[in-house]
């Protein structure tokens, strides 16, 4: 049996070492992977700091900003008409899904060869009622905006400023 | 040999002195308090997307998520559901546990179950995620391993309410332990280390030596606001200086917050930066959970001094109450449960006369007597507390209908008050005629 004492010094101990672990951690997760020090520093955290969602760069607009890019999608159907969309444009700034909205098309954008299908299918589903027979989803890439041009009443999303390309074009199935 | 002992001993004292001062877990529990509500509206307003979000049918299939996953640590409950209604019954789950976190109803296992939903979610759809529920992750695992709920919760108001069904006088003391402080300074670190990381990253990029980021920030999509680019382009100045000020800010938080004289400013700067961020940029949910996080830095002793300051303000309250009353001592019992910063004097009018209202007065109902002498009667006494009293302002709605609160509350009241006898033989199984038997002689002697 422990004795009091052993049992207070143990848990000092103990809570201790969860103190010092959890720490290095937070310190270790965000470092960057630049040295093959670091790297070696991560591998006993790793399984930790995935399980409970803990691997966070914390690189909030670094090192830039990045101008950014518009999701759109056009919408093919049987007679070969096109039904253009522009997603974003119709969100609410005050409800959250306007940043889970932007989040995905930005996932889509990003690496189309793991979301770009099942956003495809996602979108021949939702448009049923138009016949959908392929889905092209577009990136609507910003150019540079400068202060003149806002000043001389122009917008960021003005045809000059932007530039669109095809991320993926996804056929429906099961039509 | 000595000289490594007296090393040895000089940092287990200073590594005692920084993590394990015995501190109460007020600033935790405001962090509990903002981001279950967070959650709870968050997820709540995702409910509509359920099947969209994190079903199969919708945005990423299990299969997408799975085979682009590489660590086998990766884990979402959302794995192994595979029927409709297994996402409702989670999702329901999930929000009433976020309703309980936020109240502090059954914390100690509550939380842990807020944590496994938060990081689900986050896992089944990783192209959903944004920066808020990186800091949400973790600030839930520190709150997990911390002693929440052990204040302004609803686990507190039952604790004091045994305490008081006990003995009405009784006063629960202040929790406070060592683990409370290390879990506050836990979450202290990662707020610091967050914003460390954010300034050097920042700092490697040319649009923040420039001066230029906050102007592209908002000519980006999800920041486009036309009356922040417009100040903006007319005073490019602006753009510069808050670009610099984000990074002096950053950089300067994890450095300075530890002192005591610069504490206050670098809290403010970061809060103020974050309600920058909400009002300009359109980040709400996630500038409130950081805010929420740097609340770890909020001194315990400033919200008492804040918490003096209201007692002061709203001045003495004495409630004279019948201490022979069953039901009268268990329904004060409690109210007091909700008085955390002990408001309310009480007395026993049966042992204690009040030379303010007479014995026949309190006879029909309770009574409230304030500074300058006036006595409020039953309804009117609860109505002129529930909100002085902070743990009491949930009651606010019930108490302060135009008319209806009044009309409805007086008689319900008074039918109270009158049946008290019966009522406290109904809850404590005796029978009321035996109650009143007793007390018939007590009656006859005074007279």
């Amino acid at each position: 049996m422990v004795s009091k004492r052993w049992h207070g010094r143990l848990t000092y101990v103990a809570m201790s070492a969860f103190l010092a672990w959890h720490t290095a951690a937070m310190v270790i997760a965000p470092a960057p992977d630049v040295s093959a020090a670091v790297q070696a520093l991560r591998v006993p955290f790793q399984p930790y700091l995935t399980l409970f969602r803990l691997d966070n760069l914390w690189d909030f607009f670094a090192p830039d900003v990045g101008r950014g890019s518009q999701f759109r999608y056009i919408i093919e159907d049987k007679s070969g008409n096109h039904h253009p969309f522009k997603p974003t444009e119709g969100l609410n700034w005050f409800h959250p899904s306007f940043f889970w909205f932007w989040s995905w098309f930005n996932a889509v954008i990003a690496n189309p060869e793991i979301y770009a299908d099942s956003a495809g299918a996602y979108l021949c589903r939702r448009h049923a009622s138009l016949h959908p027979v392929s889905v092209i989803m577009l990136e609507a890439e910003a150019g540079d905006f400068a202060p003149e041009d806002e000043l001389a009443g122009k917008r960021p999303t003005d045809p000059e400023f932007v530039t669109v390309t095809t991320v993926k074009r996804v056929e429906c199935t099961g039509r | 040999m000595r000289f490594g002992r007296k090393i040895l001993a000089v940092l287990d004292r200073a590594w005692s002195e920084f993590w394990f001062q015995s501190s109460p877990t007020s600033p935790l529990e405001i962090a509990r308090i903002g981001v279950g509500g967070a959650l709870l509206l968050h997820y709540a307003m995702a409910t509509p997307f359920l099947f969209d979000f994190w079903g199969e049918g919708g945005w990423v299939p299990r299969t997408v998520v799975l085979e682009n996953t590489e660590s086998p640590w990766i884990q979402s409950v959302f794995f192994y559901f595979a029927e409709p209604w297994q996402w409702v019954a989670f999702h329901a789950i999930f929000l009433v546990c976020c309703a309980a976190f936020m109240l502090g109803w059954r914390t100690a296992w509550v939380k842990w179950i807020v944590l496994v939903g938060q990081i689900s979610y986050d896992y089944r759809n990783p192209a959903l995620f944004y920066g808020v529920d990186k800091i949400l992750a973790c600030l839930l695992f520190i709150m997990c391993v911390a002693p929440i709920g052990r204040a302004m919760s609803l686990d507190r108001v039952r604790a004091v309410r045994v305490a008081k069904r006990k003995n009405l006088v009784e006063i629960l003391p202040q929790y406070d332990s060592a683990w409370a402080g290390a879990c506050t300074r836990l979450m202290q670190i990662q707020m610091a280390a967050l914003f460390f990381y954010s300034a050097i990253g920042k700092l490697r990029g040319d649009d923040w030596w420039n001066g230029d980021a906050i102007w592209i920030v908002f000519t980006t999509g999800e920041h486009y606001s036309p009356f922040v680019l417009d100040v903006l382009a007319s005073h490019y100045w602006l753009s510069n200086v808050a670009s610099y000020a984000t990074i002096v800010i950053e950089i300067a938080f994890p450095f300075l917050i530890w002192q005591r004289r610069t504490r206050p400013y670098l809290l403010a700067a970061a809060i103020f930066l974050h309600v920058q961020f909400a009002v300009l940029m359109g980040l709400f949910y996630f500038s409130f959970v950081m805010v929420m996080g740097h609340m770890s830095f909020v001194r315990p002793e400033w919200f008492a001094r804040l918490g003096q300051a209201w007692k002061r303000k709203m001045g003495d309250m004495e409630m004279i109450y019948d201490g022979k009353c069953g039901f009268c001592v268990r329904s004060m019992a409690w109210f007091l449960a909700f008085d955390g910063l002990g408001q309310i004097r009480i007395r026993d009018f049966r042992s204690d006369p009040s030379p303010v209202v007479s014995d026949a007065q309190v006879e029909k109902a309770l009574y409230l007597v304030l500074p300058d002498g006036r006595a409020l009667p039953g309804f009117e006494a609860y109505r002129y507390v529930v909100p002085r009293v902070p743990g009491l302002w949930w009651q606010v709605p019930f108490f302060y209908v135009p008319v209806l609160s009044r009309l409805v509350g007086h008689p319900v009241y008074n039918w109270i008050a009158a049946n008290r006898a019966r009522l406290s033989s109904l809850m404590s199984g005796k029978n009321a005629i035996s109650i009143l038997r007793a007390r018939l002689p007590e009656q006859s002697e005074t007279r």
